[in-house]
């Protein structure tokens, strides 16, 4: 995809432009996109079809109940060696469990990840989207995009589509020349930075634990474990959270994969002698 | 209100509309009910209906009626048997639900745990009305007697009222019986007393608390060990020191009425209940459930995460007070309806005491003090090697 674009390869759509100039193939100038630096649009929306009021119609006023809830507990949170990324794997379609090993962070080189809640089409294609552009950054600018810069990236990915029914919750974590990086960016093109963060519907369980046992000075094993009781109680309390805990420390040398942990063994571990 | 029912004190005007909610009766027919005899104490359920015409307003007019609705009102309160408004059957189950004249938010953090000490209830303090705190000192855990307490959720003023009338039933009981009821029986209550407003408005999510004590001499086999009379009445005493409500002296001297005439019971009844801490979790629409950890309200997932890390049967009165604080503070952190002061009580086989309220917004500082102040203390280690 990236070498498609540096390599000056005449795309499909600029080939057929030259072949029927008549057409209205102008999809740039239209209000309804926003063209972040690519050259070719991602999706076009045909003549006359409005996202957003249609999406209007199919609120709780309309009588009809289509929620889009961010069914899932992301965590992360940024310390003095780092930022750590948690979070569970489960994927829920209404009340069905989807899959019970679902991967929420994606890779996107290694020194940035990103998490997804939400819609999990969406969040995949457009950090996949993302990726792309950093990659391109990357080769065209000769050094790293920051943190700042790809979360932005993103932000103006969403506010493109803003209003048509996207769902997607996201933290993106880093290291750049500042030092760690964490953004929150939402599908309404939120963009918050920040010391700690936690999305999906389980995550107000995980700030609790978060917010309780959180040090700037803490050692990285402290820090590990934090991340883990986070995602482990706020599953134990949440329905649409569940699976394995997936965490991540992201350094100055990049990131590594800390654990894949089962949160049933976790829960019976911290909750041994209860009652 | 509670010694005119026990008199069987009839008022004039309560006779012709009496027989009538006899036969209704709630909806329940069981022998537990019929115990209680609905009939004398249906003076609290006479609730003001408004005229039917006055629904049709808009909400926004709340509270400006028009002055031929006035009149006609006024003639309602006053006799509760002519009025056409009160219909002869249940009294706001059959009539429309009047509309809210704004949105109410039932936003708060109230929470309670078992552990081997005894119960344990918390709950902030702030009255949130659509994102107006209407009041930073309120009292979300109500005492209801001398070994019950409950937390209130929901609507404010419901709240407030169906602990009181859950109050004087237990009264009733005690009274009638010579025995308190069990926290299960209360929460029963409670939610049976409900039964009828379910599909209204009405909003009261309470989690009970209580010690339910052991009625036998002979050994109980509970976890708070066995409690007789000698005993009763000794606490008694230590009971009217401990207390902090305004009902003290008329508890006092109930608990040693009540002990004078049990003692001749004692020996006919040997009734082998288990004594100890309970909770339990009552919701307006029907939901009763017993449990050892229950957390109500909008800053409850914060609170539920971390009493989930540290309640466990064995700890200490001073560890569960910790984390029972702990939970609130960082629900009231992080959720905008619950914050101000926290209030926490404890219930043990002698009764209830009340922690001193205090403010959170000291905590928060002290713990940004106290972060600070180890960041500095580890920047002094790590210069100085």
């Amino acid at each position: 995809m990236a070498l498609f674009d540096v390599s000056g390869y005449k795309p499909y759509s600029e080939l057929r432009r030259q072949i029927f100039p008549a057409g209205a193939t102008h999809l740039a100038n239209r209000p309804n996109h926003y063209s972040f630096g690519t050259k070719t649009q991602e999706f076009a929306v045909p003549l006359g079809v409005d996202p957003a009021g249609f999406l209007k119609s199919c609120n709780h006023d309309g009588g009809v109940c289509i929620d889009l809830n961010h069914g899932t507990t992301t965590l992360a949170f940024k310390f003095r060696h780092g930022v750590i990324v948690a979070v569970d794997s489960r994927a829920s379609a209404g009340s069905y469990i989807d899959s019970k090993d679902a991967n929420k962070v994606i890779e996107i080189n290694s020194y940035l990840l990103g998490t997804m809640s939400g819609s999990a089409a969406d969040c995949q294609y457009w950090e996949r989207l993302l990726a792309k552009e950093c990659r391109l950054y990357r080769l065209r600018n000769n050094h790293r995009i920051s943190v700042a810069a790809a979360s932005k990236l993103l932000c103006n990915m969403m506010l493109g589509y803003r209003g048509m029914g996207l769902s997607m919750g996201s933290m993106i974590c880093g290291w750049d020349k500042q030092g760690p990086g964490l953004y929150y960016v939402d599908n309404n093109a939120t963009r918050l930075s920040g010391r700690m963060f936690s999305t999906g519907c389980g995550n107000s369980y995980a700030y609790g634990v978060v917010d309780s046992g959180y040090k700037e000075d803490m050692t990285v094993e402290e820090a590990y474990e934090l991340g883990r009781r986070g995602i482990a109680h706020a599953t134990h309390r949440d329905a649409y959270s569940g699976g394995v805990v997936n965490m991540y420390h992201m350094r100055e040398d990049g990131w590594i994969k800390v654990c894949q942990e089962d949160v049933s063994e976790l829960i019976h571990r911290y909750r041994k002698g209860m009652f | 209100m509670a010694l005119q029912d026990l008199c069987n004190f009839q008022d004039v005007f309560q006779d012709s509309l009496t027989t009538e909610r006899s036969s209704v009766a709630f909806g329940m027919k069981t022998d537990y009910m019929s115990n209680f005899c609905f009939r004398n104490s249906t003076t609290s359920f006479n609730f003001y209906i408004p005229v039917a015409g006055y629904l049709d307003e808009s909400p926004i007019k709340f509270g400006q009626i028009s002055a031929a609705q006035r009149s006609s009102a006024i003639l309602s309160q006053d006799s509760f048997l002519a009025s056409p408004s009160l219909p002869a059957s249940l009294p706001v189950a059959s009539s429309r639900p009047v509309p809210l004249p704004f949105p109410m938010s039932h936003g708060t953090t109230t929470l309670a745990f078992v552990f081997q000490g005894g119960a344990m209830a918390a709950a902030d303090t702030r009255s949130s009305c659509s994102g107006l705190v209407a009041c930073p000192a309120s009292h979300k855990v109500l005492p209801i007697h001398s070994h019950l307490v409950g937390t209130t959720s929901g609507t404010s003023a419901d709240c407030a009222l169906w602990k009181r009338i859950l109050a004087r039933e237990l009264r009733l009981y005690q009274l009638r019986h010579g025995q308190r009821l069990s926290t299960y029986g209360a929460a029963k209550l409670l939610s049976h007393m409900l039964h009828p407003f379910k599909g209204t408005e009405l909003c009261v999510a309470a989690t009970l608390c209580g010690w339910d004590g052991g009625e036998v001499d002979d050994g109980c086999h509970g976890r708070g060990g066995t409690e007789n009379l000698s005993d009763q009445t000794a606490t008694s005493q230590t009971t009217e020191v401990e207390k902090l409500a305004d009902v003290t002296e008329e508890k006092v001297s109930l608990l040693k009425t009540r002990s004078s005439s049990s003692s001749q019971q004692h020996l006919s009844t040997k009734k082998t209940s288990v004594s100890g801490p309970r909770v339990v979790y009552v919701y307006s629409d029907g939901t009763r459930l017993q449990g050892t950890l229950f957390s109500v309200g909008s800053g409850s997932p914060y609170a539920y995460s971390i009493l989930d890390q540290g309640v466990r049967w064995g700890l200490t009165v001073d560890e569960a007070t910790s984390i029972a604080r702990e939970a609130v503070y960082r629900a009231t952190h992080r959720d905008a309806y619950s914050g101000n002061c926290v209030d926490i009580y404890h219930i043990t086989s002698k009764g209830w005491t009340c922690r001193k309220r205090e403010d959170l917004k000291e905590e928060y500082y002290r713990e940004k003090e106290r972060q600070r102040h180890e960041g500095r203390q580890r920047q002094d280690v790590t210069s100085s090697e």
